[in-house]
């Protein structure tokens, strides 16, 4: 397997014959440093390593969503992510901007407009409408779908979900039919 | 507490749950992170586990060679059936009915892989990485043999047997008749014939499957945790497979990412890593990747069906004559002959259809065993039905509402035996109390059938094929045989119910605490719930076929007021008065014996203990076994308008109509979630969902990027609900199901629509499509003869 280019320091090996790799990224504001296998994924780095659960591994190949993480400010699939390329990296997952108890106001959104079921789906769904909250988008805007197709939801048929994410981006607590503008 | 007088206690009032929207209490972990799924459960010191399976479809396997991945870093143990010493290898099948074959799934292969994906070995190692680049080193000698994949072929004289020993492919058969099986048209009666082709699909729910298994009480026990929607009869088939008592055996089972039928199944995986737990005395783990799951996971929903039809000239249908061979895979799923069961036993829905001679039968493929999903072959059912509707209303010039109102079964008519019989022959199908019509006339209503035409005629203007499908159906929900719950007052004051029924994203946690604070008429915040444990519920039937709250939820409204009754039989013996002298009332115990006196529920567990002179506060504990001899019967009608764009072969669904009756509804929020999400995965089924296999048997349909699912932006625009609320007398609080009816209209409906945008043109072979764009610009490359010139295509 190729080694990535910035990071790279010495061939380092562990007990297994693993080609390992120096880490050095922050996470939720937390400074990790690490040695990690050249080939762990980074979903797998977050919720084995440093145990950071919330983010769910689903398709494994970045087509739901259920995985995605803000890093350097951009939403980003840790599921087809390298660790190693997240060296320098600020991450961001849904345990970094959870209240110390209790939901925050997107996630009350949610839970008030039943947009979660089985729930797997959705902290992925939350770190997307972080980005979108960060970037003030219009809850009128067609950029609001572009932005939600990015995320599979098996359960709930959408039609909530758009009226959680409109809400949470200053749309006003209307009964919008579809939730779709 | 003397001084509370209970004349103050009922001025306060008592919260009613049943039928409020009350927000889900669960949803602050899962909005947290913290659902506590399989995955995020720890496994300390768990080795984990790769399955090596069969990349071939149909081969006789000659030997399995471990040397290169035994010696591979990491590497525990690899173990194949020769090592695991099982007691019975054979996973039930739970609808086989007398004459019915034995194609039971083996728990692993030995000498013969029949589909991609069986599993044929298993490698141990210290962490996943290690255990798949071990996995890819085991070598298996295959001697490959014909595959056989399409269950018509797979019935011609001749034909490769995946079983030779019986004989035939054909493993189960059934048959339904009602009414004169022998009915003929009679003078100036319509025959509308029809073949109905139902493609394959599968259920992704998000979350794969996985198992961790670990020795506890010093190697004594087994305890399972596994994705599944049947903790207890997991336990039982694992203590058979290792020749344990069930005690032995400690199944829980995490919330559920998903579910929709794929966890109503006991799988190889369930058995083989207790399996490998007991054999190598350690925890260990295996987490199911998407690309297995797309393999190993039970399909779904492949039939054909031939139908015939006799309708009088007035548009009544006299008759429904029914073939129907359902592709079930290599072997029989959990429930995997239900489905093709269905269609016979549920195809004429709401309508009266006198008469009806129905032959289903499985047949054995080189594919992935099939199972039930999400409607269990009623989708099919009602897709054979409403696509015979509009084809007699075309042939007839009879309204598609119209020819529906001919043929409905009347309130006054109910209940009624529709001669035909459910699951296994348990049970006669009986419909229950019911307003048909008024279900009908509510949908079109909701849709603007009345003003539809002149939609169609705008949308035509601007170069856009408009469509309306109409489907109603009725569906088997709140099955049987029975249901048990246990429920404590615990010493703190709180209730605590042990339910039987799992967590799978449908609310159960909220509807569930609803009814069992309805029947004490406490705050919910006082009852708790603990789902999913069997040495907690050892005996329990469990999550599917839409028995969560009508079969569960009033098993557990049944257990509240039998500790009610503990309760107040406590406090007579501690107060040695009679039993006529305490009852139960606004939350708590009214004692009626010198002054009037009120003691709520969370005082309960220490005033009986100062009473009985004891130092702790009680616990007290009831458990109710509820007998479910019939199920009830929920129905609907779907009505969804669809818009095709010729150029592209883009379906849009501008509007989507429900009008549905599933009894007393406990949460309307949660059933319209149930609604609306059950008619997306429909939807979403009928317009793109496929799982393909190539001719050579390979599945060629390995990720979510091959098989896309419904996003955010191919829901309908426009959603419009009605509900009807007419309890049933079947169920002992007037409920029925609702967690599947949205995907079973959805299917019909969209079938209907689609065929009504396209009926200028031919659209080929009747049934599912998939209706994607290229199966939409071919229907529009054949123009029906009469049809104005085609002005579509690129």
């Amino acid at each position: 397997m190729a080694k990535p280019e910035s990071g790279f320091q010495e061939a380092a090996r562990d007990g297994s014959g693993e080609s390992l790799t120096s880490l050095r990224v922050t996470v939720n504001g937390k400074q990790v440093q690490t040695v990690v296998p050249d080939r762990l994924l980074l979903s797998d780095f977050l919720r084995d390593h440093l145990g950071l659960t919330a983010l769910k591994v689903a398709c494994e190949e970045g087509a739901c969503g259920a995985c995605t993480i803000v890093m350097d400010g951009d939403p980003a699939r840790a599921c087809t992510l390298l660790a190693v390329q997240a060296e320098g990296a600020e991450i961001l997952t849904l345990e970094g901007i959870n209240l110390p108890q209790g939901l925050n106001h997107v996630q009350q959104l949610f839970q008030q407009s039943h947009a979660l079921q089985c729930g797997y789906c959705t902290p992925g769904w939350l770190m997307t409408v972080y980005c979108m909250v960060e970037r003030s988008i219009h809850p009128d805007s067609k950029q609001v779908g572009q932005y939600l197709s990015g995320h599979i939801c098996r359960c709930t048929g959408y039609r909530n979900i758009w009226t959680a994410v409109r809400r949470a981006l200053g749309a006003p607590n209307s009964d919008h039919s579809s939730g779709k503008p | 507490m003397t001084d509370r007088t209970l004349e103050k206690t009922r001025r306060t009032g008592v919260r009613r749950y049943m039928g409020e929207a009350i927000l889900r209490a669960e949803d602050e972990e899962l909005l947290r992170g913290r659902g506590g799924f399989l995955p995020d459960l720890p496994a300390p010191g768990a080795a984990e586990i790769c399955v090596v399976r069969s990349t071939e479809p149909h081969a006789l396997v000659r030997e399995i060679r471990k040397q290169r991945a035994l010696a591979s870093p990491g590497v525990i143990a690899v173990l194949t059936a020769d090592d695991l010493n099982l007691s019975d290898d054979a996973l039930p099948c739970l609808d086989m009915i007398p004459g019915t074959l034995d194609a039971r799934q083996r728990v692993i292969a030995r000498d013969r892989v029949r589909f991609v994906g069986q599993p044929l070995a298993l490698v141990v190692a210290a962490n996943r990485y290690l255990a798949e680049d071990a996995a890819a080193l085991v070598e298996v000698d295959y001697e490959p043999l014909p595959p056989v994949t399409d269950h018509m072929a797979a019935m011609n004289p001749g034909a490769t047997l995946l079983y030779p020993d019986l004989g035939t492919n054909i493993v189960y058969q059934v048959t339904q008749r009602d009414g004169n099986a022998e009915f003929a048209p009679g003078d100036g009666d319509l025959v509308v014939r029809k073949r109905f082709e139902f493609h394959r699909q599968v259920a992704i729910p998000l979350e794969t499957r996985g198992v961790i298994a670990k020795p506890i009480d010093n190697g004594e026990r087994l305890h399972v945790e596994s994705c599944t929607q049947l903790p207890q009869v997991l336990r039982n088939v694992i203590a058979g497979a290792l020749g344990m008592e069930p005690q032995r055996i400690r199944v829980t089972a995490p919330r559920l990412g998903g579910g929709f039928g794929c966890k109503e199944m006991v799988y190889p995986e369930e058995v083989l890593v207790p399996a490998v737990a007991r054999k190598l005395r350690r925890p260990v783990r295996w987490l199911e990747d998407r690309r297995e799951h797309f393999a190993s996971a039970t399909h779904a929903r492949e039939e054909t069906v031939d139908a015939e039809a006799v309708v009088t000239g007035d548009g009544v249908f006299v008759g429904l004559r029914l073939a129907g061979w359902a592709n079930i895979g290599a072997a029989f799923g959990l429930v995997g002959n239900t489905p093709i069961t269905a269609m016979g036993a549920m195809v004429r829905g709401p309508y009266c259809v006198p008469n009806l001679d129905a032959h289903m039968f499985s047949v054995v493929t080189n594919k992935t065993p099939l199972n039930v999903l999400r409607g269990a072959g009623a989708p099919q059912a009602a897709v054979v039905m409403e696509r015979l509707l509009d084809e007699a209303a075309l042939r007839l010039g009879i309204d598609r509402a119209e020819i529906r109102r001919r043929n409905l079964i009347q309130p006054h008519e109910l209940p009624l035996d529709r001669g035909a019989t459910g699951f296994a022959n348990a049970y006669h199908i009986i419909y229950d109390e019911a307003d048909y019509p008024r279900c009908l006339e509510a949908g079109l209503k909701l849709a603007e059938y009345e003003t539809f035409e002149d939609e169609r005629r705008l949308a035509a203007a601007s170069g856009k094929l408009l469509g309306l499908g109409i489907s109603m159906y009725v569906e088997i929900t709140g099955v049987g045989p029975y249901e048990t719950a246990r429920i404590a007052l615990q010493p703190d004051g709180t209730v605590l119910l042990y339910s039987s029924i799992m967590p799978v994203g449908q609310g159960s946690e909220t509807t569930q605490r609803q009814l069992v604070a309805e029947e004490l008429g406490v705050p919910i915040e006082q009852v708790l719930i603990r789902q999913g444990d069997t040495d907690e519920v050892p005996d329990a039937v469990g999550t599917f076929a839409s028995r969560g709250a009508a079969s569960g939820g009033a098993t557990a409204r049944i257990a509240a007021r039998t500790l009610i009754k503990e309760i107040l039989a406590n406090f007579a013996s501690a107060l040695r008065c009679e039993a006529s002298a305490v009852s139960w009332e606004g939350g708590g115990v009214v004692i009626a014996t010198s002054a009037e006196e009120f003691i709520p529920m969370a005082e309960i567990p220490g005033r009986l203990a100062s009473l009985r002179q004891e130092a702790e506060p009680l616990r007290i504990e009831a458990e109710s076994r509820l007998e479910i001899p019939k199920p009830s019967y929920s129905y609907a009608t779907h009505i969804a308008v669809v818009e095709i764009d010729p150029q592209t072969g883009a379906i849009q669904i501008p509007r989507y109509a429900v009008a549905h009756d599933c009894g007393r509804i406990v949460n309307p929020l949660l059933v319209e979630g149930q609604i609306v999400g059950g008619t997306v995965q429909g939807i979403g089924e009928v317009l793109r969902e496929n799982v393909v296999y190539d001719s050579a048997g390979r599945l060629q349909t390995r990720a979510m990027m091959d098989y896309v699912l419904p996003g955010a932006s191919d829901a309908p625009s426009e959603f419009r609900l009605f509900h009807m609320e007419t309890p049933t007398s079947f169920n002992p609080y007037g409920m029925r199901g609702v967690g599947e009816g949205g995907t079973i209209g959805a299917q019909a409906a969209m079938a209907n629509a689609v065929a009504d945008a396209l009926r200028d043109y031919d659209i080929g072979v009747d049934g599912s499509g998939p209706f994607n764009p290229a199966w939409v610009l071919e229907a529009l490359s054949r123009p029906l003869s009469s049809a104005p010139a085609a002005k579509s295509g690129p």
